[in-house]
């Protein structure tokens, strides 16, 4: 529905550049990205705000890139809501019809019905002023909607929000989605990402670094930033050397991982999930696993949903458990465990990546 | 002793502070004590009196709305768009503040006089400009329009550029952006600068006598009526007019007092 094609933008120092990806119909595309990587000024390129330096931008395979914002059947909802102060919510949610010179009774009516379904039909007369994060919100999304856009393109819309009330808008944008709502959402939150998005794009220093399924981007990371953003924190520069029909990775502090398959360069980087490093509970059973080590916690950090523990076994690793089995196996600062590392979870990022800096 | 020192202290900053809350109220207070009624209300009988002073409210509500027409847009500019001179710009626009006021009537005398480009355009259309309503519109503008132009631009200034991106991407087209975002919220402080230049153009003397001594504005008679008859004699109409100025000054604070607290107590539902 939308193909974006070699798009480049110098902003000062800043530049976007490269920028390349398609969204199909009904696709929920969420590129993650820090503050100051350029994903905003990616969205308003696309909503026509600003205009790029060279590049294309298609909408159902009519060139869009130099069209005015009012001609592009795009939808965008900011950073912070940008709700107007000086309109009511009734008002705000009508900018956009009054703008089209609809008829005033259709344009009571359609506010009326959408700011129905975003649960804000109460707060049509109030000041916006007085309404809350979450409030602030449903109305920017209820005015942007109300034109019914072909594409959606959201600025960060759950980071101003309290987080009780994240899941709501969360709901309601998975919703809008299922009903067959294309949307583009730019986050820095992965988690945030994970929850939603049907594609992801990663974009770092104004360039789309990788793009792909949720799957494919966070189990398959390609280089060291993304692995990084993607909550990883276990990285291990390594020599990769052929031992018989496998090969291993060799890592400074002298730990042999053992590898899948494939063809390696001279060295690279190894990247696993804290969560595939498995602790052994028994730790005197013998075990058939590969690249099973054994270290000491040196911390255990309280994390989402469970522990985060820190091992060191020639190198620091970052192993999680749930605060149930710490219980059970009784874990704690300065034991002794076994723990495991299956092959086909160790992912190892080569040649140019890096040098890739975070 | 620290604590003497602190007292000492304040008292310093509060005498000071006196000293020059009386300098300002103390000649306004003295005119008024020695101002008679009878002298008083005979000077607020007298038509050309009143003439005048409808007059100069008159010519500068009409310079000030008539200017406003592009010193807002002006604002703008200085306020949103970034380029090369800008600086420069706003150096131009903060000239009349600096210059003497004689200074710019001279000036001004240049351009409308009929050797002037401004007075020669004007005669083919059979006005004379100098010593003419227009010409004490334009000299009152010349010297008040920074207060407007500056005022304007702050309040455009804090308009957040995101709320002006937000309408665009609704669909407004950049007019529609500007008379239903940019205006309405930068209303507050052009209002603000309206007052401003309406009463410094009021109030000027320097530029629009040089320029239009007749028909004569109040702060002309006044001139005219302390060099030709002295200080008693000027010192009602001065009195009158002050009044004139601190009712209008006052209401205006009353207004814009009143929607602070209204916006404040919005705020606190």
């Amino acid at each position: 529905m939308i193909e974006v094609l070699k798009l480049e933008k110098r902003l000062g120092d800043f530049r976007l550049s490269d920028i390349s990806f398609n969204v199909a119909e009904g696709e929920y595309f969420v590129l993650l990205g820090r503050s100051g990587s350029g994903k905003t000024q990616l969205l308003e390129l696309l909503a026509g705000i600003t205009l790029p330096d060279s590049g294309t931008i298609k909408m159902d395979g009519r060139d869009i890139t130099w069209l005015r914002p009012q001609h592009r059947n795009t939808g965008m909802v900011f950073q912070d809501f940008a709700v107007f102060p000086h309109l009511n919510t009734f008002d705000n949610i009508a900018y956009p019809l009054r703008t089209r010179k609809i008829p005033e009774s259709e344009i009571r009516s359609r506010v009326t019905t959408i700011a129905g379904g975003m649960n804000i039909g109460h707060l049509l007369f109030r000041q916006t002023g007085t309404l809350s994060g979450g409030e602030l919100q449903r109305t920017a999304l209820a005015r942007t909607l109300v034109i019914a856009p072909r594409l959606l393109l959201l600025d960060e819309p759950l980071a101003s929000i309290d987080a009780s009330l994240k899941d709501d808008i969360s709901a309601i944008l998975r919703n809008l989605n299922r009903a067959g709502q294309t949307i583009i959402h730019v986050t820095h939150d992965y988690p945030e990402a994970l929850g939603l998005a049907t594609k992801v794009g990663v974009i770092h220093n104004g360039r789309m670094i990788q793009k792909g399924t949720p799957g494919e981007v966070f189990d398959r990371p390609l280089n060291r930033f993304v692995a990084r953003y993607t909550g990883i924190r276990n990285f291990f520069r390594v020599k990769y050397v052929k031992e018989g029909n496998h090969w291993i990775g060799v890592t400074a502090g002298g730990l042999r991982l053992k590898l899948d398959g494939g063809k390696y360069a001279s060295e690279g980087i190894i990247v696993i999930r804290n969560r595939n490093v498995r602790l052994m509970t028994e730790p005197n059973v013998e075990t058939t696993w590969d690249n099973t080590l054994e270290g000491k916690i040196v911390n255990i950090i309280p994390a989402p949903y469970g522990l985060e523990i820190e091992i060191s076994a020639g190198e620091r690793i970052f192993a999680f458990v749930s605060e149930r089995s710490r219980l059970i196996t009784g874990l704690k600062e300065g034991s002794v465990v076994r723990f495991s590392m299956q092959p086909a979870d160790l992912v190892s990022l080569e040649g140019s990546n890096l040098h890739d800096s975070d | 002793m620290a604590r003497v020192k602190g007292d000492i202290f304040r008292w310093v900053m509060l005498f000071l502070s006196s000293m020059i809350l009386l300098f300002i109220i103390a000649p306004l207070a003295g005119m008024a004590l020695k101002t008679g009624r009878n002298e008083f209300f005979g000077t607020i009988a007298d038509s050309d009196v009143r003439n005048s002073v409808w007059y100069t409210l008159r010519i500068s509500f009409t310079a000030t709305i008539v200017f406003a027409g592009g010193a807002i847009p002006l604002a703008w500019i200085m306020a949103r768009k970034r380029f090369p001179g800008r600086k420069v710009i706003q150096g131009i626009i903060d000239l009349p503040v600096v210059i003497p006021h004689t200074a710019a009537g001279i000036a001004l005398l240049g351009l409308i006089s009929r050797d002037g480009i401004a007075g020669q355009a004007a005669s083919v259309l059979g006005l004379n400009l100098v010593n003419n309503p227009a010409g004490t519109a334009l000299a009152m503008a010349f010297v008040s329009l920074p207060f407007l132009v500056n005022a304007a631009r702050d309040g455009f200034a804090s308009v957040p550029e995101k709320l002006e991106k937000a309408a665009l991407s609704l669909g407004a087209s950049r007019s529609r952006v500007f008379f239903t975002i940019s205006l309405p919220l930068a209303w507050r402080n052009i209002v603000s600068g309206l007052v401003m230049m309406f009463a410094r153009g009021m109030s000027e003397f320097g530029a629009v006598v040089i320029v239009a001594y007749h028909p004569m504005t109040a702060p002309v008679m006044i001139y005219e009526r302390f060099s030709s008859f002295g200080l008693s004699y000027a010192r009602p109409l001065s009195l009158l007019f002050v009044l004139v100025a601190l009712v209008i000054f006052i209401l205006f604070r009353m207004i814009s007092l009143e929607r602070r607290v209204k916006k404040t107590s919005e705020a606190d539902d």
